[in-house]
This record gives structure tokens, sequence and C-alpha cells, in this order.
């Protein structure tokens, strides 16, 4: 098989990982990575680990075939790439959140006109505000959003939860629900048709095992 | 003023100068848009001209249209207006487009210039359409097409015929085997009718065929409630099906209303299979951006490129809305996507000469050089690194003139020889 498969680095590693081998794909070299960006298995496709935010630009340009991503990223993003599969890990939602006690949101609509958002999901964020009829003033934070309407930053956040624990942990409570969230299957526009039996035969396997 | 404000002050004026070093004068180009070099234009223009010659073999005749139009005229192509697109306004405040596509003005074209002609008409372009580049897409503002469009009868013997040109060129500007898919919005509309898909539904599902996710197709097929049984999982399966003719038999055997079209594509399939063209390949999820698109659609694909090289489909209902009703097939090449795919092109070998000392004092046998084609290009006695020149410039030989007759040095290997005038030399 001479795919190229395009597997994030950080909290869906390991269960892409898995969801891989269930595929019946080869991940041993996969599994003692060190800093190598890049494995061929002998006889499988050929790897490549990258940020998870970077899946979709790889997979888009055609430098992989296939990506796993999660659906955050591809909403945040819109690659233009075939969304094949809900791998079914990774299962997390995307919220706006403000501080506990009185929601800040509503007076600052009222009073100022515009509601101030921290996130590292600008397009996400800006769109939620839109089609809900607020204005929003977004500010872009690549870490620690949550520290953002601590210090005043901004009203709130928009951000993605897995447990909350975070959104506790800071005083943060969870406002509204945006999007649900899990691992996707991508894939490039030219490796599905030109691989079409490769990647049909992969999606099936994966299939077989996602939840 | 006090010292730690006077550092502070320098280090600001040590930023800026460091930006002005790192930015320089800066000449930037707007988003999206480049120069092309001559390297990289003589080989556009040689795929351009490799490609309208494939064309002009089935009969499609070259039309122009202008870069700028209005806008509410474009905006008649599509259903909700064609959206993001470079608009001005003209000296009487009339809004105007730059094209963002070329099958609606062609359609327009048609559909007034050509009104009286009773077809079928086939046309062709080479041309610009220039959209607002959108973040992530990696596609330029600028997309140099090379396309044809032909107004016919409306049957499938139009569609194979486009679809057999359209491999016939892509073969002849270097593509081995052009993969072809073929999708149809008629099949999948005729699919929804069998299901009997409401408003809500069919919309949900052509944004999820738009958006190219199965995942949000199969979501929103679990909501059509007359969609059971294997009628059910047909509607699941749609855009993942692909393959080639068997895959309408079936379809057709599961819903005969979409009979109609699968038994089309079929036919289409056998046409396209006569003129000896590579099979496409049938596959249901094909769709295009566009909405005027009304019956098969076709996507080409070659490795290398990252997005089909080419693109377009049947259109029958866009010559109406400029007033002149004509079904309509068309597809267009994307130059630049095209060319990443070819490679570096075979033959393009450096030719011509280099005549030291000036071709205007040997215009006779410079003028008959290049009558013949090639090349001839002077330079000062005194240029120093004539060679170094003729290499950059894409010429072969470098010519001097000695006491009699002519040294002539080959600048790919080295090799000097002499002639006795110039009319003589290797470049004959």
């Amino acid at each position: 098989m001479d795919l190229t498969i395009c597997v994030p680095r950080g909290a869906l590693f390991d269960e892409s990982l898995e969801a891989l081998q269930a595929a019946g794909l080869p991940i041993d070299p996969l599994l003692n990575l060190g800093r190598k960006l890049i494995v061929k298995c002998p006889d499988g496709p050929t790897y490549i680990t990258t940020r998870p935010t970077d899946v979709p630009v790889y997979v888009e340009s055609g430098a992989a075939d296939l990506g796993i991503v999660g659906r955050d990223v591809l909403l945040e993003r819109q690659p233009d790439v075939y969304e094949l599969l809900d791998l079914g890990f990774g299962a997390c939602r995307m919220v706006w959140a403000t501080m506990a006690g009185d929601d800040p949101a509503p007076a600052a609509i009222e009073r100022f006109g515009v509601v101030r958002v921290a996130s590292k999901y600008v397009n996400v964020a800006e769109a939620w505000f839109e089609s809900t009829g607020r204005k929003a003033e977004i500010v872009k934070v690549n870490g620690s959003v949550e520290l953002a309407p601590l210090v005043g930053l901004a009203d709130g956040i928009v951000d993605l939860v897995a447990t909350g624990k975070t959104l506790r942990e800071n005083g943060l409570v969870e406002r509204e629900q945006i999007f649900d969230s899990s691992a996707r299957l991508i894939a490039n526009r030219v490796s599905h048709k030109l691989e079409a039996a490769a990647v049909d035969d992969l999606v099936r396997r994966f299939a077989e095992h996602a939840r | 003023m006090s010292e730690s404000t006077s550092a502070f002050a320098l280090s600001v004026l040590g930023l800026s100068a460091l930006m002005t070093d790192f930015m320089g004068d800066r000449v930037p180009l707007p988003d999206g848009v480049r120069d092309v070099l001559p390297v990289e234009a003589a080989e556009l223009s040689a795929l351009e001209t490799t490609l309208t010659g494939v064309f002009s073999s089935f009969g499609y005749r070259e039309v122009r249209t202008p870069l700028i139009e209005f806008s509410d005229v474009v905006d008649r192509g599509q259903d909700r207006g064609i959206g993001r697109a470079y608009r001005m306004f003209d000296d009487q405040g009339r809004v105007l487009v730059l094209r963002p596509d070329l099958t609606i003005p062609i359609a327009r074209l048609i559909a007034t210039r050509m009104a009286d002609e009773p077809g079928p008409v086939r046309v062709s372009y080479a041309a610009r359409a220039v959209r607002p580049p959108s973040a992530g897409t990696g596609q330029g503002a600028e997309r140099r097409q090379v396309g044809i469009e032909l107004a016919g009868a409306g049957g499938a013997e139009d569609d194979a015929e486009v679809i057999a040109a359209l491999a016939a060129a892509l073969q002849a500007a270097g593509l081995e085997q052009p993969q072809v898919a073929i999708g149809s919005v008629a099949l999948v509309d005729a699919v929804l009718d069998a299901v009997d898909a409401d408003q809500d539904a069919r919309d949900a599902l052509w944004g999820a065929l738009q958006g190219r996710s199965m995942v949000a197709w199969a979501s929103e097929t679990r909501r059509v409630r007359r969609a059971r049984g294997r009628l059910g999982t047909l509607l699941a399966e749609l855009p993942n099906l692909r393959g080639g003719g068997e895959l309408l038999t079936r379809i057709a055997k599961i819903a005969p209303a979409a009979a109609d079209e699968c038994a089309r594509l079929l036919h289409t399939l056998d046409l396209v299979a006569a003129y000896g063209a590579p099979a496409p390949m049938i596959d249901l999820g094909v769709v295009r951006d566009w909405n005027y698109y009304s019956g098969v659609v076709i996507e080409a694909y070659a490795p290398g490129a990252s997005a089909p090289v080419a693109v377009g489909g049947r259109y029958d209902a866009l010559g109406a809305r400029f007033g002149r009703p004509r079904p309509a097939v068309g597809v267009a090449v994307t130059l630049d996507l095209l060319h990443h795919a070819v490679g570096v092109p075979e033959g393009r070998e450096p030719r011509g000469v280099l005549v030291v000392g000036g071709s205007d004092t040997r215009v006779t046998a410079a003028a008959m050089l290049r009558a013949t084609g090639i090349p001839v290009v002077g330079v000062l006695a005194a240029y120093a690194g004539p060679e170094e020149f003729a290499r950059t410039q894409g010429l072969r030989y470098v010519a001097r003139p000695m006491k009699s007759g002519w040294k002539v040095v080959d600048v790919t290997d080295g090799v000097a020889t002499r002639i006795a005038s110039l009319e003589e030399g290797p470049w004959i």
C-alpha cells in the first residue's frame, strides 16, 4: 500500500493508533517514534505525524492521502477534503463558557453592543455569535484560553471541552453548547479518486471498528 | 530625558531599523495572485496550445468574453447569486464583477450572441477566472482555464463527446491515463425523489455533498423516513458508491425512479468507450460547487495535482436565464493544476544563438535564421561571459566573429566548432 496517512500528535494520538491497528494496519513504527516525524512501514502505509490543526493542511495539499482529525479542526479550518467517517473516539464538545455566577455576556451586549470572546477557534466563535444574532469581538489566543475571562481580557471563551474539569477549576461554567466533536477520517480529493480501491477498503475496515 | 527612556527610545529605533532591513521596500502583490516568469510562461503556453489544438480538432471554435461584466447579469447564473467575487463600480455607479467563473459568461454569450445559430454550438475558451482566495484552500485567486462548451440536443451523445474530448486533451498534454470520474446531479435527485425527501432534507443532503462530508450525509439520511430497507441502504451509501456500469444497473433495480438516469449514464459510458477514451469511474459523491449543474458532473484527476485538473458538467437551465433555453454541457481544465501534474516537459532543450558583437551587424544572416524560427540575440562585443548569459536566456550557442568565419560554442557541452558563415551553423 502506497498511502500516506497523517496522524495527529497530542490528545488523539493513542486512540488513533488503536483505530489504525483495529483496521488491520501495522502501527509498530509509530510506537517508538521519538522525534521522527515520518515513518514508512514495509508493505504498509507511510505515516506522518503533525500537530492536530495541521492535519487538514497536509491532506488538502495532497502531502498526505488520508488523515485523522477532530471535527473541531475541520469546522474551524473548512478544508476542501472528503470527510469519510466518524471514528467515534475523541468525543468532546465546543462550548461557550463564562465566569460562574451572573453571565456577563447579556450585560456586555446590552451596554456595549458587543461581547468579547477569547478563543483558539476564531472562525467557529465568529460564526456562532453571528448565527445567534450577537456581535462578537474575537480575541485570538493560542493556549490556556481559560485565563482570558479571569483577567478581564474577554467576557468568556469558546473552547473544546471533554470533561469540563478545566472549566470548573477556573471558575467557568458552560453557557451554550455549539457542536459535538469526535475524530474523523478525511481524504484528499484527488487521492480519494486515484486510490479509490485502497481508500474504500480502508474506510470499510475502519467502519467495522468505529463505534 | 532619563537614561531609561533613551534606552527605550533606542531599542524602539533599533527595532524599526531591523524591520526596515527585513522587510525592505516592500512591493507586494494582492493575495492569491502571482507573476509568471519565462520558463513557466513557455510551459503554460505549450500546454494551452496542446489543449486548444485537441479541442479544435473536435470542432470547438475559440471565443472570448470580457474580463468585467455587470454584476447582476453574472449573478443570474446562480440561485442565490455568485457569492464572493471582486466587484467594483463603473463611472455611472453600476456594479461590475471580475468574472469568477467562465461557464456563466460563455452561457450568456451563447444565449445572446449565438441565439440564432440553430446549433449545436461548440465553443472553446482559454481565459482566466478570478475569485477571492478563501482561507486554507491553497487555490489562487486567478485560475487559468482552457475549456469547451457544447450547447446542443442535450443527449448522452453530447456528454460523451465532452468527456472524450477532455480525455484526449489531457492525454495530449502528457497525462497517460487521465482518471475521469463522473457523477450525476440528476441521478442523486432521482434517488431523493424515490425516498420522497422533503425540501429541508434535500437542502441538508445537498449541503453535506457540497461540503464533501460523508459523515453529515449519513446522519441526514437517517432522518428521511421513507428510506427503509434496500432503498435506505442505497440512500445512506449513495455518495460513497463508485465503480463501473454494474453499479448503475444495481441502483436502477433498487430505485426504479432513478432508472432513466442510470440508463443514460450507462449509455454515456458506452459512447465514451466507443471513442477509445479511458473508462470514466462512476462516482456519485462527485458534485460541483456551482449549483447551475443539472445532469452529469465531470472531474478529472492526476497524481501531483492536489485538486481535480478538470471540472465540468451539464447545465441545461443556464441558457434560459440569459433568454435562450438550450441544453448544454462543458468542461474546463485548470491550467496551473495540470501544469503541476505533467512535470517537466521533454524537448525543451535550449535553442538559438547569441551573436557576440551584435546581430545588428549581421542583419541579413540574423533575419534569415529568425525567419526559420531560430532565436537570434545580439550582445555587445565587450560583454563579459556571453556563455553564462546564453544559458540564462535559454540559448544554445554563442557565435564569435573571427578574422575569417565564426567560432561557435555549444553552451550545453562546451564543444567549440568553426564555421564560415552564420547561415551554415549547427543550429540549422
